[in-house]
């Protein structure tokens, strides 16, 4: 049972330097047109538009025993005073818990749940009409804390109790593993209720179009899911939907779910008009979801010779008054929680609570950063007690390339974590002292190792549809339900194309993020699209190339060897034949599209949740610690990322960047307490956010080098850097300062304590 | 109500309103002028930065009445300015942007200090914009974009081969 010592001999790194990556990087395809302030949805403004408002619940948790909008419907300019009653479809919505009220009709469970909207021709007529109407309550007991949420007398948030969603995964001899160690670590680690904080709050319209269709404009990350669901509430056939939610002004998994779009349909639906509701940021505050707090407490141990026997895990997640993603970011905590690291025994238990504080649901990093955090807490403090570098002590106990994964499924073979710390090792942050003082101020590096999973679990929606096809003017487009949050997926996607239909890059469009336009995606999360669209180009290019050669042949005799190029169809040689607005004319009448139907691909364990395919990434945090206020200021992070080849480098550099600070965000300043179901801030000024100042130098380096073989090609990069900056972050105060960090963020008053404490 | 005359992107404008209704609320529900964002609504994240007068100011935080014969440019009036271009260009190549949400407000605060004579160093200009928040870059390329436009070093070149 005792693991080797999983050195493989690795391969020369292909390494592409943070200078390389600037080298390679381009302006965005969409840049032009944000520089010149194209609307986004919350920007579809319409002097026809009715203005909707919503009444929210003024309470965590009570009863409703009476609606009363009589009031409100008889003042001037309301169109409508809609409750649950007037909900002619399915009242409520939810993923794999359709558990949240579109509307409430018997109790609320969170600050700002739904309880009636109004539609009015003004702003200020809709909020008169929402303060108008009144609601009786009958307060409930305030479930504001998860350990309690689980007690036999807790008030259940839910009909069916307050657990939520309970696992438990375990394998090897845990007594035999924890008796061969020298050197145990036990300890409770708690991480924050972070806020996304993306600055376009939700916000849009529902019009009514030429066709009777509803069109529904709000940012989203799954047009096509959002859709049926919208029609389910409604009860109309999807067909008279039609949902656009692109460009979205920042998401972060915040927009995944549906918020207030099924209240802005109801009301167009109702009242026969466009109707726009946006929300304020306190409202978006109160009702967008935030990132699970979690509760971990963790028991990890090594032997004499610094190689891990094993782990034990328990997780306890508050996932607030509704599911959403929870179930999802609970088995994501349990399947990260391990690591890539190699043990003897396993022991893992996850719970997810409901309570009454908000709604917490998928965010950037999803379930994994949190356990992440702890994980690599443990790593660090074993690799002190047993005397090992820390770097080294990872290398030591990295699992082998083609180990199981973490739940002991099979997964893709994969050194990605050896070659990070490999890049890393030789980095000048790390071979310089790891801790030094200077008067005032304490210096520390931190590491932080994490590989994370790209995709949705076993059971996931993993499949995707896709459409290639020739439009009018010639364009090769790609049509996708996926959304552009800022991610570049523009960009990355007409690389793509241009690399597999061996074109330029003008000669592509890309269609996005429109139920009428675009198929059915699946959602843009996971850090799927760019490996969904790889794979689609990879394996269907060929045969799109050869369809657009077909299709010229019906008309045009072309040489035998013709094949697509930049500007359009070129012989053997290279010689221009037919150019793609040409081609397009002449077929008018049968323009070729391929549709790809990508089947899921998933680990073949009979393993729920469990996932396939894993990317890497290692960091150096270098913090400096003010003694005398407390504060931490990142001075500079390192990130090392092996995950394949690089599609878009500017689109790997702003993911890496972006991510990491908003890590840095989680491990110093940013936390949404929730006392009694009431969160401490609804609004910028007490909720803080890294700005200009707190940024630190960020270096990104990538390795491409994947497995030969490898069937999977580039991993995702929209959320590894969060992964992987809060640890690397928390590693590198407790360096500087000698205090074991175990909550997060850490705070000036926690530093100055420990600071009194030593002194 | 009042009725407050000022100028908005060059010309003479009448609007009766509350005295206390925000520069932000006219421009977007009753100019249609959107690039200005209701981020906050408090002034704490700079998505609504226009200019009046000239200067930088989050149009969240303007009520009608203070605007009397004032003069202000909202950023769809810099956006296709000569002035504006060495710092939408900046922006563009060094990847200052990824949503766009935060865009129109960076660029107004940005291309005033672009615009200072004489021109602040870089960090003196990364404090100035400190105001505006954005939460996809990480501000990597944002600074990358003060080193392009204040850096003396790095500036020249770029301004030679600035589009307008």
């Amino acid at each position: 049972m005792n693991t080797p010592d999983h050195t493989p001999d690795l391969t020369p790194h292909r390494l592409i330097d943070h200078a390389g990556l600037l080298a390679l990087a381009r302006p965005r395809p969409d840049a032009a047109a944000k520089l010149a302030a194209t609307p986004f949805p919350s920007d579809h403004l319409s002097d026809q538009a009715l203005h909707g408002a919503i009444l929210g619940s003024p309470h965590p948790h009570a009863r409703i025993l009476a609606i009363d909008t009589r009031a409100a419907r008889a003042l001037p300019g309301v169109h409508a005073v809609l409750t649950a009653a007037d909900i002619p479809g399915t009242p409520c919505y939810g993923l794999r818990h359709v558990d949240r009220p579109v509307l409430c009709a018997d109790k609320v469970r969170c600050i700002g749940d739904p309880v009636a909207v109004v539609a009015a021709d003004t702003a200020e007529q809709a909020h008169a009409a929402v303060t108008a109407i009144r609601v009786d309550y009958a307060l409930l007991a305030v479930v504001d804390d998860p350990l309690h949420a689980l007690e036999a007398q807790a008030e259940a948030v839910h009909a069916g109790g307050n657990l939520l969603h309970h696992l438990h995964h375990a394998h090897g001899d845990l007594g035999a593993a924890v008796a061969a160690c020298e050197h145990v670590v036990e300890d409770e680690y708690h991480s924050p209720r972070q806020m996304h904080a993306y600055l376009e709050t939700e916000g849009g319209i529902v019009e009514h179009d030429d066709d009777g269709r509803l069109v529904v404009r709000f940012g989203c990350q799954n047009p096509e899911r959002d859709r049926q669901v919208i029609a389910g509430i409604l009860n109309l056939p999807p067909d008279r939907l039609r949902v656009i939610g692109t460009p979205v002004g920042g998401s972060y998994g915040g927009k995944d779910e549906l918020t207030i779009q099924p209240l802005a349909a109801l009301l167009a639906l109702k009242t026969g008009r466009a109707v726009r509701l946006h929300l304020n940021r306190g409202e978006s505050t109160d009702l967008g979801v935030k990132r699970h707090p979690m509760r971990m407490r963790l028991r990890s141990g090594c032997d004499a010779d610094g190689r891990l026997r094993f782990i034990e895990a328990d997780i306890l997640a508050d996932t607030g008054a509704y599911a959403t993603h929870g179930p999802e970011v609970l088995d994501a905590a349990i399947e990260h929680v391990v690591g890539p690291y190699a043990y003897d025994a396993v022991s893992l238990r996850g719970r997810l609570a409901y309570t009454n504080n908000g709604i917490a649901g998928a965010f950037r990093g999803f379930g994994a950063v949190q356990t992440q955090f702890a994980l690599e807490r443990q790593i660090d403090r074993l690799a002190a007690l047993a005397g090992f570098d820390p770097l080294c002590f990872r290398q030591r106990n990295l699992a082998a390339p083609d180990a199981p994964g973490p739940l002991g499924q099979h997964v893709l073979p994969f050194d990605g974590p050896h070659r990070a710390l490999d890049v890393l090792c030789t980095h000048a942050l790390w071979t310089a002292p790891h801790r030094h003082a200077d008067g005032r101020y304490l210096y520390g590096t931190g590491l932080a190792l994490v590989h994370r999973s790209d995709g949705f679990g076993k059971g996931g929606p993993n499949a995707a549809r896709l459409v290639l096809a020739l439009a009018a003017d010639g364009k090769l487009e790609l049509r996708a339900g996926f959304t552009e949050m800022g991610q570049n997926l523009i960009g990355a996607a007409t690389r793509m194309m241009a690399d597999h239909l061996h074109c330029a890059e003008d000669d592509v469009r890309i269609v996005l993020g429109d139920s009428a336009l675009t198929p059915d995606s699946g959602p843009t999360a996971a850090s799927r699209t760019t490996s969904i669209i790889h794979r689609a180009l990879r394996d269907h290019g060929p045969r799109w190339r050869a369809a657009l050669v077909d299709a010229a042949r019906v008309d045009v005799e072309l040489p035998s060897a013709a094949r697509t190029a930049a500007g359009g169809l070129v012989s053997e040689a290279g010689h221009p034949v037919l150019d793609y607005p040409s081609l397009a004319r002449q077929c008018a009448t049968t323009r070729p599209t391929l549709v790809i139907d990508l089947p899921a691909e998933e680990t073949p364990s009979d393993i729920p949740a469990a996932h396939l395919v894993f990317g890497a990434s290692a960091a150096l945090a270098q913090v400096r610690v003010d003694s005398w206020s407390g504060q931490v200021k990142v001075e500079r992070l390192v990130l090392a990322n092996a995950l394949g080849p690089v599609i878009s480098a500017e689109g790997l550099l702003g993911q890496m960047e972006g991510g990491a600070v908003m890590g840095q965000g989680m491990a110093t300043i940013e936390d949404l307490p929730s006392p009694g179901g009431r969160y401490a801030a609804r609004n910028l000024d007490g909720y803080f956010i890294p700005t200009l100042a707190d940024a630190p130098e960020i270096e990104v380096l990538a390795i491409e080098n994947l497995m030969a073989d490898d069937p999977a090609g580039p991993r995702g990069a929209g959320e590894i850097s969060v992964n992987v900056a809060v640890p690397a972050v928390a590693n590198a105060i407790a360096h500087a300062t000698g205090l074991t960090v175990t909550r997060l963020p850490v705070t000036p008053d926690t530093v100055l304590d420990h600071l009194e404490r030593q002194a | 109500m009042i009725t407050v005359q000022f100028e908005l992107n060059g010309k003479a404008v009448s609007v009766d309103c509350p005295p206390e209704r925000r520069l932000l609320e006219l421009l977007r529900e009753t100019f249609h002028l959107t690039a200005a964002k209701p981020g906050c609504g408090i002034g704490r994240c700079g998505a609504c930065m226009v200019w009046i007068d000239e200067q930088p100011v989050n149009a969240c935080l303007v009520m009608a009445w203070q605007l009397e014969g004032r003069r202000v440019r909202s950023y769809e009036n810099l956006a296709t300015s000569t002035e504006s271009a060495p710092v939408r260009d900046a922006l563009a190549r060094c990847g200052g942007l990824q949503c766009g949400y935060c865009t129109p407000g960076l660029a107004m605060t940005l291309t005033h200090l672009h615009r200072l004579e004489p021109r602040p160093k870089r960090d003196e200009a990364a404090l100035l914009l400190a105001g505006n928040l954005c939460r996809c870059t990480g501000y990597g390329g944002i600074r990358r974009t003060l080193a392009q436009l204040f850096d003396p070093a790095i500036q020249a070149p770029l301004d030679e081969s600035t589009p307008t």
